[in-house]
């Protein structure tokens, strides 16, 4: 592997922002201080359900320091992904333990503090509806009694009482392969817990006021989210709303949403002041927008030579009080449970449903994660019930070119079947680790999973100047995962024929650069990176015909090498780049271009999706994963002894840095597979609020991941690549789920599976999951009428 | 009131409380921001500064506590502009990510390394303990951690 050499986009080019992160130079979004800047505190419910009475601030602020309060008066707006059911603070009615009630600015934040806990609140308590069960329960109170007057953002869905949303897909006659004499008809059952993202930078942002505009420096993945949502709540033009990011610590999904910025704005322009607003650690814990604990039933028609006829699946999102992000990740339930395997016909049904909780958000790989889990999990069910190899059933069964996803799309190309032989090799060149299990009970799984890449827009500018390096400017985040600082600028400079170190990239500002999706979903190398492709090409266009009159040359007869405009074929002529855009200064001006992209949709099948924010999935991704475990029988303790993954990258620009992403992310998929777990009391209170009840792994709880990187499949990315960041937390539950089962021999349905729950599992005293409130009913084998559960949700019922 | 302390080699003096927490003085006072605020309960490391060569999460140490002590943070740690070989390890080996986590552990393992050069991956994987890092896995600093005890 060469090391930065700029003739191949192919390095392990290291990134420019270490030393300063290990300098202790770097500085986040909390490490920023402005002249006269105020501290905000937020005052939270401490109750889950109750309606407000009165809201007194009169106390509050004659407090010392205080200089600005804000009220749900100031934010008239609602906001959300699909429905705008969201309110900035609650206005009227109480939705969940921790919803904010007034926000506080002042000199320090202790004082803001001491101010919003004088604010005198009178509520009225009213009933919880704490669970899924309870919300989905007959005559279940209403979380949101008006949903029908909500603003609808995105049409399409089913909505109807405690379900905020319902994606559905019906492919084929399930009822008919489920009626089959020739089937075997598994059913397995599933439920998961949340997962809290712990960035160790919390959510942060300092927002000031000028020249009537907020400008928002902010900690987060979506600038033009947090431009736009900012200015729905506060009621003003989007175009008043100013948003750059500094350097992030973190981000993992949660800061794939707009929530603290418009509290900071809004106290700025009260107190004519800079405000900073920072969640306390407590804070991130209780009101963090988790991976929603979710519940999955599946049933499936296999037929005795191992094809699956039919399948079926509903799965509930708790999306807490409000349908934020859960409401588009309805959708992927089609592409991760529908996803990985050849079926005869489908019918799925993905709800998510409001409860008195804390709402839930985006969280690497969300919804996958889970969904993989229960699949591979039922699949190994279907295995044992059927005497078949789970092995041989996957590569029977596998997605390959030509064959129809579930809501019938074409896959294009054989990518999961030659990943699992590649697994095979990665297994064979190392031994078993079992003996290292010695007495207690060894297992071990290879699972497989379908997650994609969220393409969608993104545009990019390049200037190209007079000294010749180039300046990139997109609304894209460095988080930590290196796109910005490693894949973008060595995609520009391949095409510019420079060093990527001579590639500037400009921090995101949503007053230089263009509209942008955010970073997320694995899209910031494809979307941000087909833009930045775009532009360079723009880039190298115009300055190949500058230099072509300069040297009497064709344009097409040039390349650019080495930072310089050459004649093909003949190393050291022509001219410099810098030579080149200095000319171009005198006869055309600056030298900058531009590039846009968005994904190019891939059809579904008609009639088959409903509901849903993607039918088809532009760029599948899949991985292959493999886990050693062993338990101990007398403690329930689960240790991994080896952990293996195949992932499919299209092309690896720079594989050290996606090594770097898959060691990490496994690492957080291991960490819900095992012991990471937010549980909510009888009061609607999330009982983990510090990082002492929240256990995340730890130097001793990791094991050095054995990595594959399979390139070549098909991807409409630049340069053939894909996003590799998200999808390696993709498998970990599915591939310790499968290895625990096979090492016990219990039915394991739920995770995380902490020592109490494995050692239950071992004595048969952990309840099997069972999930009555979920139906699914065979019409025809039961002679009962059509299975609402599986129907199209219809409002009207309501 | 004021308060003497040693800090990074320099004397300070500091205003605060004697009951305000060591890292809100160096951050917001003396500008050091390189002690990172993550958790404020002592349980992710971030915040890890030495007192008298011996780390210490600055989280939970009151200011009063370290009156006339020598304070160093990770801004240190480069003496004279040069990276310690700790952190050019860590840059070769390419494996910082989101960094917020990194001052902590630069920290821990550099006193670490003074008492055991030449340590094994599992004495360096107990010393990490402490620090929660969630980007990386920790498995390649780790790594690099033990390049580095393999060269002494």
């Amino acid at each position: 592997m060469a090391i930065a050499d700029p003739s191949n986009v192919t390095m392990n080019l290291p990134r420019r922002d270490a030393r300063d992160k290990l300098l202790g130079r770097t500085r986040y979004t909390v490490d920023r201080m402005l002249p006269r800047m105020l501290h905000a505190a937020i005052l939270r419910s401490e109750v889950a359900s109750a309606r407000i009475l009165k809201i007194d601030i009169t106390r509050a602020r004659q407090m010392p320091g205080v200089r600005a309060i804000a009220l749900s008066e100031d934010a008239p707006g609602m906001h959300g992904i699909g429905i705008a059911d969201h309110p900035l603070f609650a206005s009227g009615v109480i939705r969940f333990h921790g919803e904010q009630i007034a926000a506080v600015a002042a000199d320090t934040y202790e004082q803001a503090q001491a101010a919003a806990r004088a604010i005198e609140v009178e509520l009225e308590p009213l009933p919880i509806v704490l669970t899924m069960a309870d919300a989905l329960a007959p005559g279940a109170r209403l979380v949101h009694p008006d949903w029908k007057n909500y603003e609808v953002l995105f049409e399409g869905g089913a909505r109807g009482g405690n379900v905020a949303w319902e994606a559905t897909v019906v492919r084929g006659d399930t009822e008919a392969a489920f009626a089959r004499d020739d089937v075997v008809v598994v059913e397995s059952c599933f439920r998961v817990g949340r997962q809290n993202h712990v960035s160790l930078e919390p959510r942060a942002v300092v927002a000031s006021y000028e020249d009537g505009r907020y400008h928002i420096e902010t900690s987060t993945q979506v600038p033009w989210t947090v431009r736009n949502m900012t200015a729905k709540l506060l009621g003003v033009l989007a175009s008043q709303v100013h948003v750059t990011v500094p350097p992030v610590g973190g981000g993992f999904g949660q800061k794939f949403d707009c929530t603290l910025e418009p509290y900071a704005a809004i106290l700025a322009r009260k107190s004519g002041q800079p405000v900073r607003l920072v969640y306390s650690r407590q804070e991130e814990m209780l009101t963090c927008l988790c991976r929603e604990n979710a519940e999955i039933k599946i049933r499936s028609a296999v037929t005795k030579s191992g094809d699956i006829a039919g399948r079926e699946a509903v799965v509930l999102m708790d999306c807490g009080a409000y349908g934020g992000e859960q409401i588009f990740l309805t959708t992927m339930t089609a592409h991760t449970l529908g996803g990985n395997y050849k079926l005869g016909s489908v019918k799925l049904a993905s709800r998510a449903v409001y409860t008195n909780t804390p709402p839930n958000g985006a969280f690497r790989a969300c919804n996958g994660v889970y969904n993989t889990f229960a699949l591979e999990r039922h699949t190994d069910e279907i295995c044992q019930a059927m005497g078949m190899d789970p092995l041989e059933f996957r590569r029977r069964n596998v997605l390959g070119d030509g064959d129809l996803g579930a809501t019938g799309q074409v896959f294009e190309g054989d990518v999961l079947g030659p990943m699992l032989d590649r697994m095979e090799k990665l297994r064979e060149a190392s031994h078993s680790k079992e003996p290292l299990a010695g007495g207690r009970l060894y297992g071990r799984a290879t699972v497989v999973g379908t997650w994609f890449i969220f393409v969608g827009p993104s545009t990019a500018t390049i200037n190209l100047n007079a000294d010749g390096s180039a300046t990139l400017i997109t609304a894209g985040v460095e988080l930590g995962q290196g796109t910005m600082v490693q894949a973008l600028p060595q995609i520009v400079a391949h095409e510019l024929g420079i060093h990527p170190n001579d590639v500037i990239v400009r921090n995101a500002d949503t007053d230089a650069a263009g509209f942008d999706l955010g970073v997320g979903g694995g899209r910031t190398t494809v979307s941000v990176g087909a833009a930045s492709l775009a532009a360079a090409a723009d880039v190298r266009n115009k300055i190949l015909h500058t230099a072509s009159e300069l040297l009497q040359t064709q344009p097409e007869r040039l390349v650019l090498r080495n930072g310089r405009v050459e004649i093909a074929g003949i190393e050291g002529s022509g001219m410099t780049i810098a030579k080149a855009v200095q000319h171009a200064h005198r006869l055309t001006g600056p030298v900058v271009g531009s590039g846009s992209f968005t994904n190019p949709g891939v059809p579904a099948m008609p009639g088959c999706a409903a509901g849903h924010f993607i039918d088809a999935i532009d760029i599948p991704v899949f991985n292959v994963h493999d886990c050693e475990v062993a338990v101990d029988p007398d403690t329930g303790h689960v240790e991994i002894l080896s952990y293996k993954v195949v992932q499919d990258v299209g092309r690896a620009l720079n594989p050290r840095a996606i090594h770097g992403q898959i060691q990490g992310g496994v690492t957080q998929g291991l960490g819900y597979a095992l012991h990471e777990e937010h549980t909510i009391g009888e009061d609607g209170c999330i009982r983990q609020d510090s990082l002492e009840t929240y256990r995340v792994p730890l130097a001793l709880d990791t094991v050095p991941v054995e990595i594959d990187l399979y390139e070549g499949a098909p991807s409409i990315g630049p340069l053939g690549a894909k996003g590799a960041g998200e999808v390696p937390i993709l498998n970990p539950p599915a591939a310790v789920a499968c290895a625990i089962a096979n090492a016990t021999g219990c039915r394991v349905q739920q995770l995380p599976l902490t020592p109490p729950r494995v050692l239950g599992l071992l004595l048969g005293r952990e309840p099997a999951v069972e999930l009555p409130h979920i139906k699914i009913v065979s019409q025809l084998a039961a002679g009962l009428p059509p299975a609402i559960d599986l129907t199209p949700f219809r409002a009207d019922r309501f | 009131m004021s308060l003497r302390l040693v800090v990074n080699g320099e004397d300070r003096v500091s205003r605060a409380e004697p009951l305000t927490p060591l890292v809100d003085v160096l951050r917001d006072e003396f500008h050091l921001t390189g002690a990172k605020v993550a958790c404020r309960e002592g349980f992710c490391g971030a915040c890890t500064v030495h007192i008298d060569g011996q780390p210490v999460v600055s989280c939970l140490v009151p200011l009063g506590m370290v009156e006339g002590r020598e304070v160093r943070t990770v801004e240190s740690l480069a003496a004279a502009g040069e990276l310690s070989p700790l952190q050019r390890i860590m840059e070769e080996h390419d494996v910082v990510q989101c960094g917020m986590c990194f001052p902590g552990i630069l920290m821990v393992l550099t006193s670490f390394f003074r008492e055991h050069p030449r340590a094994e991956r599992g004495e360096i994987k107990v010393a990490l303990v402490g620090n929660i890092c969630r980007c990386t896995g920790y498995e390649r600093l780790v790594d690099a951690a033990v390049a580095l005890a393999k060269r002494s």
